[in-house]
């Protein structure tokens, strides 16, 4: 064997060697992330329109689903209570009529949007939609953000 | 009483103590030798002498005493998680004290022509066995006995089940990351979560590398290495144990800042209310909406970035650093004021919301980038 | 005092004695010198020294003290496993039980406290290494090796924080792992993380990002408990351990501890 031909022999041998090293840490990355997760279901009946006040902030589905239901005069919308800054769960200030995050003291109007403290954007809504019995039902899978423009999106509302 | 401690409530609010430390800081430790004449001239080199340090410790323990007098200060101090910090805060000033003390004693011993007082003791060899490990012997009974008592007195905190929904307020980081909670409050999780640690850790990696200065290795010294270990004590000092004592100790409910002797009122309202510099030069200066142009409506805050880490190390590198320029080469040179300009963002961040109230630089929250 | 050394010797000179420790009670130089020399414990010091190493006033002992807190909380930590699962059913009820109903209550204690402390001597360590200006060549490899240590330590202590599962824990941990989405381009609410995606399809989404990988799910849950507790109890004391063999070994190869040419 001459020398060129040990070499590109040499180089292929490692060359395969760092392609099997590779392949195994993507192997393990890839094991890190489960196929199947055993999380709670991701949407909830929320009851009918009527129930909720207008201009009032419902905690009713805060511990069981972490949402806030908010209605206005002219909208109903679920808001995320996952703060946007680093996950805390704010709390609802009702004589503030603010959100404020316990964490770094994030502050959110009742629409969601951030106007104090560290949170870099909005608190995120979800799709929330009425049933053909009138309930209403919202489904977490789905977020909207307000920064992307989504909340015009009809999904992310019910007019009331 | 109440006088005392209504100003101290004022005085260790971050917005005053912190820049009062860093103006006093340099004196303290001058990293250049027209500092370092101030200093003597000022006296303040006395601090690392025996008479210096009995005297800081007896107002330690005077002011901590005084703390106790007050059943608001004594409730979080006691709190079984703290007690760890307040053991941190006196030994982090022991050794520090102890460090420099040693570190001048040597200093004027090399002035006079001596050699430090390590190098004397190293002509003599001992044998480990028994010299050291009786040492270590008695090191190791000392902390189990430590141990041993902590675990006694003080019950492991428990505290209510976990419940996802609820938020304990305020809900603060295991004590050694509060100096990068701290940091939250001022930059975005991706600053300060992600990449303040990496480059803290990198940094801390490349400090070999970063110090040209052959002399001082294996001796207490100051005056050989002031800039090293100026620089050094800030991140130390500055912007590690004080942030960490900030957050644990001043920071209650909603985050809100609190003086030692405050009641945590949840209610505390404090405005928080911060604006961009993008609306700071379209709405108040120009007068005008915001652009739609992502890039247009950013671009004064990447010129300001620009030139914070394009122009000004150029700038550093023919004034300030001029002889460390040289010294270090452009590679490394270009390292180390890089990360000294992030460090100093910190500080430069914290200002610029207390007195501006300015919440990001650039502001693209469309793609999660705020600096 | 000389009929007790009598007995000493007595022991001393049995086979049995001479058959483990081999050098006897260390009393000349010589003994003393095969003491440090045959004991595979003791061989991690050098046999002689130079006096200002041995000096508590130079080294503070905060090196020695970190290794030996983290044995301490290797032996803790491994009694603490007899009584503790990791799961949500079980976690906060065994925590209370090692308090209560298991003997020696202490243990969680000891193991939490030492914790804090041993953050707190490595943090010293460094800053005495740093005082004395030992990382200066030849040693700077082993300062990375150290700041390594040192970042490994914290991240012990931060897994295990989340072990007793009560509020303290989910809330630090929460605020911890929302960190990791905000890695650039790998966390979903990172910068860039939006550049990577094909069309429609995002490949950094809250199931595949980097805060994911860290606690197995898209919130804290019985994975996180999971891989917390395996990181915490198995992972991260495997790695620590490869580091400090190579840190105590750089110490004796890069010429002892640092002292003054």
């Amino acid at each position: 064997m001459d020398r060129r031909s040990f070499i590109k022999w040499l180089a292929i041998g490692w060359a395969a060697f760092a392609a099997v090293i590779a392949g195994y840490g993507s192997l393990i990355l890839r094991y890190m992330f489960p196929n199947v997760l055993f999380e709670p279901k991701q949407t909830f009946r929320a009851g009918r329109l009527e129930e909720y006040e207008v201009g009032k902030v419902s905690e009713r589905f805060k511990d069981q689903h972490a949402t806030w239901i908010v209605r206005d005069r002219e909208k109903i919308y679920a808001l995320s209570t996952v703060c946007t800054h680093l996950g805390c769960t704010p709390n609802w200030l009702e004589s503030d009529n603010k959100f404020k995050c316990p964490c770094h003291g994030s502050g959110f109007y009742k629409t969601g949007i951030n106007f104090e403290g560290p949170a870099p954007r909005p608190l995120e809504r979800f799709k929330i939609t009425l049933s053909d019995d009138g309930e209403i039902v919202v489904d977490k899978t789905r977020k909207f953000q307000q920064e992307k423009g989504e909340w015009n999106d009809p999904e992310s509302y019910i007019r009331s | 009483m109440e006088a005392i401690k209504d100003f101290i409530n004022l005085v260790s609010r971050p917005q005053i103590f912190f820049p009062v430390i860093l103006a006093v800081f340099f004196f303290v430790f001058p990293p250049t030798e027209r500092l370092l004449a101030i200093n003597k001239k000022l006296g303040l080199y006395k601090l690392w002498t025996k008479r210096g340090g009995i005297i800081l410790f007896s107002f330690l323990v005077i002011a901590f005493a005084f703390g106790l007098t007050d059943p608001h200060f004594t409730k979080i101090v006691t709190k079984p998680d703290n007690v760890p910090i307040i053991g941190l805060a006196f030994l982090v000033l022991f050794f520090v004290w102890y460090s420099m003390k040693q570190a001048w004693e040597n200093d004027q011993r090399i002035a006079s022509g001596l050699r430090p007082k390590e190098a004397e003791d190293a002509k003599e060899k001992i044998l480990v066995w028994p010299d050291l490990v009786y040492i270590e012997l008695i090191a190791i009974i000392g902390c189990t006995i430590l141990l041993t008592v902590w675990a006694i007195i003080l019950k492991a905190p428990l505290e209510e089940p976990a419940n996802p929904t609820v938020s304990p307020n305020p809900s603060k980081a295991p004590w050694y990351f509060l100096g990068l909670q701290e940091m939250l409050v001022y930059f975005d999780p991706w600053i300060a979560g992600v990449l303040f640690p990496t480059v803290i850790i990198i940094g801390m990696m490349a400090i070999p590398y970063l110090d040209p200065n052959k002399k001082g290795c294996g001796y207490y010294t100051f005056r050989e290495r002031k800039m090293a270990i100026a620089i050094f004590m800030f991140y130390w000092l500055v912007l590690w144990f004080s942030l960490i004592t900030v957050g644990t100790f001043l920071r209650g409910p909603n985050w809100n800042f609190f003086g030692p002797f405050e009641y945590w009122d949840v209610h505390k309202l404090e405005a928080l209310t911060n604006i961009n510099l993008s609306d700071i030069i379209y709405m108040i200066w120009l007068k005008q909406q915001l652009p739609q142009n992502i890039l247009l409506r950013e671009m004064g805050g990447f010129l300001v970035l620009l030139f914070y880490f394009g122009c000004l190390p150029l700038v550093l590198a023919k004034s300030v650093f001029k002889s460390l320029y040289e010294r270090l080469g452009v590679f490394r040179y270009s390292l180390f004021v890089i990360f000294l300009l992030m460090s100093i963002g910190l500080p430069i961040k914290m200002i610029l919301r207390w007195v501006f109230n300015i919440k990001y630089i650039v502001a693209i929250p469309e793609f999660f980038f705020n600096i | 005092m000389d009929e007790q050394n009598g007995f000493l010797r007595k022991i001393s000179q049995t086979q049995l004695a001479k058959a483990i420790f081999r050098t006897g009670i260390p009393r000349n130089r010589r003994q003393r010198m095969m003491i440090m020399l045959n004991s595979v414990f003791l061989h991690l010091h050098p046999v002689r020294l130079p006096k200002h190493a041995v000096k508590v006033k130079y080294t503070w002992c905060m090196g020695g003290l970190s290794f030996f807190i983290f044995l301490v909380l290797t032996v803790t930590g491994i009694l603490l496993m007899f009584y503790y699962r990791p799961t949500v059913e079980y976690a906060y009820g065994d925590i209370m039980d090692l308090k209560e109903q298991v003997p020696l209550g202490i243990m969680r204690e000891i193991h939490r406290w030492g914790a804090h402390l041993m953050v707190i001597t490595v943090w010293l360590h460094m800053f005495r290494v740093f005082m004395t200006g030992s990382y200066k060549p030849p040693r700077e490899f082993n300062w990375a090796v150290g700041v390594v240590l040192l970042v490994l330590t914290m991240l012990m202590s931060f897994t295990g924080y989340l072990l007793p599962w009560d509020q303290l824990a989910i809330w630090a941990i929460t605020v911890g792992s929302n960190m990791a989405g905000a890695t650039p381009f790998a966390g979903t609410a990172g910068p860039g993380s939006s550049l990577l995606a094909l069309g429609d399809v995002n490949f950094i989404t809250a199931s595949s990002d980097a805060r994911f990988a860290m606690i197995g799910g898209r919130f804290i849950g019985e994975a996180a408990l999971l891989r917390f507790y395996v990181l915490h109890c198995i992972g991260l004391p495997f790695i620590i351990m490869i580091f400090m063999i190579v840190h105590f070994w750089r110490v004796r190869k890069d010429g002892g501890i640092s002292g003054p040419i």
